[in-house]
């Protein structure tokens, strides 16, 4: 007896990400014998954990049916001001003051910049009307100015064994950014599928105007999600920097890149309204896998971009197909 | 209203907390002068390795003329036992001597040809990069806490050179003279060019 291909279409659908990952790690771990090793296995985690703070943030962002291009150089500048405060301070020389800033400090000092600077993209959007896609694209270059002017186009290094704990750290046998990048993975799926928040994310996503009629306030959930989203990124900043031990004024660059791919892959529609967090963790380890296979089979750089660049063509081209079909 | 009192107290404490926390307060001077003490001063180091270093080993620089050949022959064997690098990467640094004839002088180098007719150049505008600090082998990474420090010694370095080495060697250099002079020469491991050497001086 044959079964037709339309009995599995859905389950191939639902699970398409998880199939191609799958067969990635089948086809690199046949090409190269250090893939499946448990020291790769941990790189490679390590090295996912901040595109998957960055990606959830942009999830959230592209549920709403919206797009944030400036998660990179909000990662730099937050990790540069964090670096900043916590090796030089702020000196108030008229009043003869210094303001030292402890570890927890400089974290929170992060934080803060990331949420502010996306708050702002927000409220850019949301008060003016304006596009996602240019008011982010204006932050992209405001925040990575602002990184080049707090750091002198110099990195800032020498940033302590604290510091860089969290960055290198290990916790019960595993990298202490992997607990950090499942941790909000876990508070922002719980957020999307336990709260009102996160149905107002969908539904704004789905159809903005109905989500109005039905008395959702719009602009305060899309700040509420840019400022989330810029949080995430300062996260994935701080992340960097200590992993590091040093805030590169370049850091994060094309990292938006990378980040959308891991939505997109992850089966969150551009359009918006569609999509899901775990969706975006399973494109992020796609992502990772693939920068790592490619990296163990010694692919030319340049190669690699076209490889990245052809599996996302590849994700929204089914993303689109499978969308028709529904 | 009592409610939204108790929000508004518990989120000040909240701040309070994390205030406390995240900052505290010194007098400026006196972080400055610490600071002043305990800051790494890139001159000094890069003055005291010049003379207690470099000069006094420039001595097992490297017959310039024997390397050539060895790079001719045995690339990976001349790298192996004549090169330094502090970096990761396919630049490696070679302390090198050498006698010569200058053949020409131009705006950016002295143009010298060795004992068996091959030439090389020795920088006199463009002294720049990590050769004089990495050729020797006798600095160690874990010297320094951070690379800022480590780049400021090459700058230092390198002004050494400009001002002790190359200056006068610029001002006295004729053309058909006959130099002894022993450098820092930068090659990179897969495309290497034996017949473009620039030296950058450390004596001459």
């Amino acid at each position: 007896m044959q079964i037709p291909l339309q009995t599995y279409r859905p389950v191939l659908l639902k699970f398409q990400s998880l199939i191609a990952l799958l067969i990635l790690c089948v086809a690199i771990g046949l090409l190269s014998d250090k893939f499946f090793t448990v020291a790769n296995g941990w790189n490679v985690l390590r090295q996912i954990s901040v595109n998957v703070c960055i990606s959830v943030g942009m999830t959230l962002v592209v549920l709403t049916a919206g797009i944030d291009l400036s998660v990179g150089s909000v990662l730099a500048l937050s990790g540069a001001i964090a670096a900043g405060l916590l090796r030089n301070g702020i000196e108030l020389p008229a009043n003869n003051l210094y303001i030292g800033f402890t570890v927890f400090g400089a974290i929170v000092a992060g934080l803060l910049t990331g949420s502010v600077l996306g708050g702002f993209n927000g409220w850019a959007i949301t008060r003016f009307n304006l596009p996602p896609f240019v008011a982010t694209l204006a932050m992209l270059t405001i925040a990575r100015g602002l990184t080049m002017l707090w750091t002198e186009g110099f990195p800032i290094t020498g940033l302590g064994d604290s510091f860089t704990f969290l960055g290198t750290g290990w916790f019960l046998g595993i990298p202490l950014p992997v607990w950090i990048s499942g941790g909000i993975v876990l508070v922002v799926v719980l957020l999307m599928d336990q709260t009102r928040f996160g149905r107002y994310v969908y539904a704004i996503g789905g159809s903005e105007s109905a989500a109005r009629l039905s008395g959702v306030n719009i602009n305060r959930i899309k700040m509420l999600v840019y400022t989330i989203a810029g949080g995430l990124a300062a996260v994935g900043g701080l992340l960097v920097t200590s992993r590091l031990d040093s805030a590169q004024p370049n850091a994060g660059t094309s990292y938006e890149l990378d980040s959308i791919a891991a939505v997109v892959i992850g089966g969150t529609s551009l359009s918006g309204g569609r999509g899901s967090i775990l969706g975006t963790v399973q494109g992020a380890v796609i992502i990772g896998v693939l920068n790592n296979g490619l990296v163990l089979l010694n692919v030319s750089p340049f190669w690699q971009q076209v490889v990245k660049g052809i599996v996302i063509l590849l994700a929204v081209i089914i993303d689109k197909s499978s969308s028709r079909n529904d | 209203m009592k409610r939204n009192g108790l929000k508004y107290g518990v989120l000040v404490l909240l701040l309070a907390v994390v205030a406390y926390n995240s900052v505290y307060f010194r007098k400026l001077d006196e972080v400055k002068a610490k600071g002043a003490t305990s800051k790494f001063d890139a001159a000094a180091y890069a003055e005291a390795f010049w003379k207690t270093k470099l000069l006094p080993d420039s001595g097992k620089a490297v017959e310039l003329i024997a390397l050539i050949q060895q790079l001719k022959t045995d690339k990976d064997k001349a790298f192996e036992a004549h090169s330094h690098a502090l970096s990761i990467g396919n630049l490696r640094y070679f302390l090198v001597r050498g006698t010569g004839k200058i053949t020409a002088i131009g705006d950016h180098d002295v143009t010298v040809m060795l004992s068996n007719g091959s030439e090389i150049t020795i920088a006199t505008e463009y002294v720049f990069g990590n050769a004089a600090r990495d050729a020797s082998g006798l600095i160690s990474l874990t010297e320094f806490d951070n690379t800022m420090d480590l780049n400021n010694v090459s700058a230092e370095l390198n002004k050494i050179i400009r001002n002790r080495v190359v200056a006068p060697f610029k001002a006295s250099a004729k053309t058909g003279q006959q130099i002894r002079f022993i450098g820092a020469v930068e090659l990179n491991r897969e495309h290497l060019h034996t017949d473009a050497i620039e030296v950058i001086p450390i004596r001459i």
